[in-house]
């Protein structure tokens, strides 16, 4: 059958680079990720300049705004193994990560026109829990809503994260979210009318050490509370689940059949679609650069692009939060950590669960495409917004893998990257009022794991904001746990609420 | 494509096992040419639609080659030197890549499939097609063993890095060589000259640098830079090198990365593209001066001086070029007889090219019979090197590339990045070795 084809590795077609400008995404970045060109086995070596080529002739973009997407490392396909070969000095902390564009996008790319003047509700930051929230209002009836973004949908942590979506957390309130996120997931498609590719294969966590497996025997109880069938199993039984698996220094291992993986990108078009269908305007590449506060209100957004009067401020920014409070003097306690990933060769399926080895950050799945999706915390990460790669990772991450799973040696890493955890003190979110800021609205603090939350946190949340009920979950989670009574900050690391230490990595 | 005849062979006559069928091989060629010169240019099926696929680029930049090498999934057939009864597997295909009743996929979706959209919230469907896709995706199958280790990483520190050693590369490191200055280059292919040694002919070309007549261990072949990494103790390079037989990790420390890597064979979309029988020109042109093999009957496509001097040169080495369609310029003087000015191109044939159809400028649409379609447009810059040490990458809106944007003595935006010959923005041999002499003279310069 007759076809053109501009991405051979992924079997794009001129039609569905056409169908992606059609449905608005026209940067190249976008367009990468709405038609997957330039994912496959090449990266984009033989067609990143003809998808350029057509966008530029079609008058999608300006010529200044056609940039390449982001050239990741490795540029060939290269194996595990031979990333295994680099040492790695676990007692130092990592350093390096070259700049990349996420941290500066080109003004070109930029929308002409001002952004609307007033809005009864501002949101910051378009990543799923921005858009999700944005998405609820609008069902409410509320859809005087601008969401404002600094780069593209998908710049973010909810462009970069793994995938996983699980219920096995190690404190209520979190088991309690995910598992209605969940069931949110299975209904999406439906309600939204695009496919994320859920398949419930499961997690495995593994523990090598006694204090993690107490931790996962401790957990149980917990999730069959809530209807989550966790259970634990043994070193054969997980080999069962996974052929091939060496459980190496592994004394047990939890599974709940019911977690899974999902893929992250068309929950964004799809909240953004809905928002957009609703009336709701999302604003791509357009950066806050300030407010304007009276009387306890926050009263102006000021961006890029021109203020935005409004009622209310919602701060989704992710790891990009504390910087946006500081705009307005407020001090969050959260800090960016960097979380390196990977992705590998895509395979015909041979691993169900997504496995993780809780005590060192290990965790690997695989996606509905095939590739082997996997990363790896480091302890010594160092605050900040860094998203650039290091060979250190993927040799950690390929020495780790390879204990675990010997017969991947061979499968070579296509790309790796890297995302920003929005780490907190206790490892709980920030949801709620602001003290001293009656209408500025928290929404971060997620520690990695927004992702899974975000669908059962803005549905929530849009409810709270528009009956004005009271939801327990905007008081626990709120600021003010940070706080003493007289508004002093408690020493870093403090706070009124058990810590969450299921957190990978 | 065959082996011309009357030429002596150029290595020791092998064969090859292709899932049970011996064929004939030369050791140490690629073994894609190996499969395409004995008559199979089938070699894989596509992810999605399960179209057709043999080798395009030869150059490890697109994927159509793919297959499993002695139970290693997704190798590069074009890249992997043939031996002696290495086993090759079809992948993506059932029951065989020749006859693959997947290959209804296409059939059924002759406008395409919208992942996105297809089924979605539909009961039942959505759940039926989730789990078949899951059963669909993915290519090759993981390997069964476990890999032997490789030796450790070995770190090398140099002051410069040249990367690529096509006609501006070796001309930068003759300076750098004449001058004294430490360095070291490195080179994917196990040979330096890059369209020098395997693109077409071109006059007033320099001549192609010998590796023995550069400072010993300044030069690296089968060395390929895979990203610029920094740490604590600076910016280098992963490379990987194939020592003997063994891959070794290197990190290359540098104070100055000089990036010569010329460009990727690039695609140009028209109708049945990906075909089999359809070929990149400089893969042509590889073929043909490094390994005698060469269509029989072939139509050329695309735009450029390299476009008509590939036409001349297979005609010379008695291939039956049946036409040559430029898609932007009147054919210059001294181009092949069948050469036009021509539109909208698109191959035929069912599993592999049979014939090619164009639209002559101010003409009707014309048909020809051939064995390979040739796609000859200058190389897409190698951009991403320059791209992840922070130089500037703009759109040529006129080329319909991206380049480096370099100044006329290599320096980049990036203090410690140079750039010189194709991959900032194309030109003559010539051109790229005076760029890269000019470079190599400006970053000296600015050495302590």
């Amino acid at each position: 059958m007759s076809k053109a084809m501009i991405c051979s590795c992924e079997d794009v077609t001129v039609d569905d680079i056409r169908h992606a400008v059609s449905r608005g995404f026209c940067d190249v970045e976008s367009v990468k990720r709405y038609t997957g060109f330039g994912t496959g086995i090449c990266q984009g070596k033989s067609c990143t300049a003809a998808v350029a080529a057509l966008l530029a002739k079609e008058k999608a973009l300006k010529p200044a705004a056609v940039v390449p997407f982001t050239p990741r490392q490795p540029l060939y396909p290269t194996e595990l193994r031979m990333m295994a070969s680099a040492p790695v000095d676990e007692s130092q902390p990592p350093v390096g990560g070259l700049p990349q564009e996420v941290d500066h996008f080109p003004a070109a790319l930029r929308p002409e026109g001002p952004v609307p003047a007033k809005a009864k509700v501002v949101i910051i930051g378009g990543g799923i829990m921005g858009l999700a929230l944005a998405y609820n209002l609008a069902r409410a009836g509320e859809t005087d809503v601008v969401v404002l973004e600094r780069g593209y949908l998908c710049a973010g942590a909810s462009g970069r994260n793994g995938g996983g979506v699980r219920m096995q957390w190690g404190t209520p309130s979190l088991v309690e979210l995910a598992k209605r996120s969940i069931d949110l997931m299975k209904g999406f498609a439906r309600e939204l009318g695009i496919n994320v590719w859920l398949r419930q294969g499961g997690y495995i966590f593994l523990a090598k050490t006694k204090p993690v497996a107490q931790r996962l025997e401790r957990n149980v109880s917990l999730h069959n509370r809530f209807g989550v069938p966790t259970r634990l199993i043994t070193p054969d039984e997980a080999r069962g689940i996974v052929p091939g698996l060496t459980m190496k220094d592994c004394l047990i291992a939890s599974y709940n059949p019911e977690d899974g993986v999902i893929f992250p990108w068309p929950f964004l078009w799809g909240y953004a679609q809905g928002c957009q269908k609703r009336g709701v305007r999302v604003e791509t590449y357009t950066d806050v650069t300030g407010f304007e506060t009276s009387g306890g209100q926050v009263r102006k957004v000021k961006t890029t692009r021109g203020d935005i009067a409004c009622d209310t401020v919602v701060l989704a920014a992710g790891a990009w939060s504390p910087q946006v409070a500081n705009l307005v003097n407020v001090k969050l306690p959260n800090e960016p950590h960097r979380h390196e990933i990977l992705s590998t060769e895509p395979l015909k399926p041979f691993l169900g669960p997504l496995v993780s080895v809780l005590d060192s950050g290990l965790y690997f799945s695989q996606s509905m495409r095939g590739e082997i999706v996997g990363g790896m915390g480091d302890a010594k990460e160092p605050a900040g917004l860094n998203m650039g790669s290091t060979l250190r990772f993927v040799s950690r991450f390929a020495q780790a893998l390879m204990e675990q799973l010997p017969q991947v040696g061979h499968v070579k890493v296509l790309r790796q990257w890297a995302g920003c955890y929005d780490v907190t003190p206790d490892n709980n979110p920030i949801l709620g009022r602001t003290p001293g800021l009656d209408n500025l609205l928290q929404m971060s603090g997620f520690v990695g794991h927004g992702f899974m939350m975000a669908p059962a946190v803005a549905e929530r949340m849009a409810k709270w904001m528009a009956t004005g009920e009271s939801d327990e979950l905007f008081t626990r989670f709120n600021l003010r746990r940070y706080s003493d009574a007289a508004g002093h900050s408690r020493e870093f690391g403090a706070g009124t609420l058990e810590r969450e230490d299921m957190v990978i990595g | 494509m065959r082996r011309l005849p009357d030429v002596p062979p150029r290595g020791r006559a092998i064969t090859v096992d292709l899932e049970g069928e011996s064929l004939p091989a030369i050791e140490g060629e690629p073994v894609a040419c190996s499969l395409v010169a004995a008559g199979e240019p089938l070699l894989a099926r596509s992810i999605k639609y399960h179209r057709p696929r043999g080798p395009y680029c030869f150059a490890g930049a697109c994927s159509h080659c793919l297959m499993r090498v002695d139970g290693v999934p997704n190798v590069y057939a074009c890249r992997t030197p043939a031996r002696d009864g290495m086993k090759l597997e079809r992948q993506n295909a059932y029951p065989s890549a020749k006859v693959d009743i997947f290959e209804s996929i296409d059939w059924f979706f002759p406008k395409g499939m919208d992942h996105h959209e297809m089924f979605a919230g539909v009961p039942v469907a959505e759940q039926v097609m989730a789990k078949v896709a899951r059963q669909l995706a993915g290519l090759g199958l993981l390997p069964r063993e476990p890999a032997p280790d490789v030796a450790p990483a070995r770190t090398v520190r140099t002051r410069v890095a040249v990367v690529g050693g096509g006609a501006a590369g070796t001309a930068a490191a003759r300076v750098l060589a004449e001058r004294g200055v430490d360095f070291l280059l490195m080179e994917r292919d196990a040979w330096l000259g890059g369209r020098l040694a395997h693109g077409a002919p071109e006059a007033g070309a320099p001549a192609i640098e010998d590796a023995d007549r550069f400072p010993e261990g300044s030069v690296l072949t089968r060395a390929t830079a895979l990203g610029l990494y920094d740490d604590a103790e600076g910016r280098f390079l992963a490379v990987g090198v194939w020592e003997g037989e063994q891959p070794r990790l290197l990190k290359v420390y540098a104070e100055r990365f000089l990036l010569t890597p010329g460009g990727h064979p690039p695609t140009l979309p028209f109708e049945n593209n990906d075909l089999p029988g359809v070929y990149a020109g400089r893969a042509a042109s590889l073929l043909l001066r490094r390994y005698d093999v060469a269509p029989e009957s072939a139509a050329l496509v695309g735009w450029g001086a390299e476009l008509h001097a590939l036409a001349n040169l297979l005609h010379e080495r008695g291939v039956k070029v049946v036409a040559v369609v430029d898609l932007r310029d009147a054919p210059p003087a001294g181009a092949h007889a069948t050469a036009v000015r021509g539109d909208a191109p698109k191959a035929h044939g069912l599993r592999e090219v049979s014939a090619f159809s164009f639209t002559r400028e101010g003409g009707g649409r014309e048909k020809v019979a051939c064995d390979a379609v040739l796609v000859s447009v200058p190389v897409s810059p190698s951009f991403e090197l320059a791209r992840q040490g922070g130089a500037k990458v703009p759109f040529d809106e006129a080329r319909g590339l991206f380049v480096v944007e370099a100044d006329a003595n290599g320096r980049t935006h990036a203090a410690d990045v140079f750039a010189a010959g194709d991959v900032t923005g194309g030109g003559t041999a010539k051109d790229a070795a005076a760029a890269g002499r000019r470079a190599a003279e400006a970053l000296v310069g600015g050495l302590s």
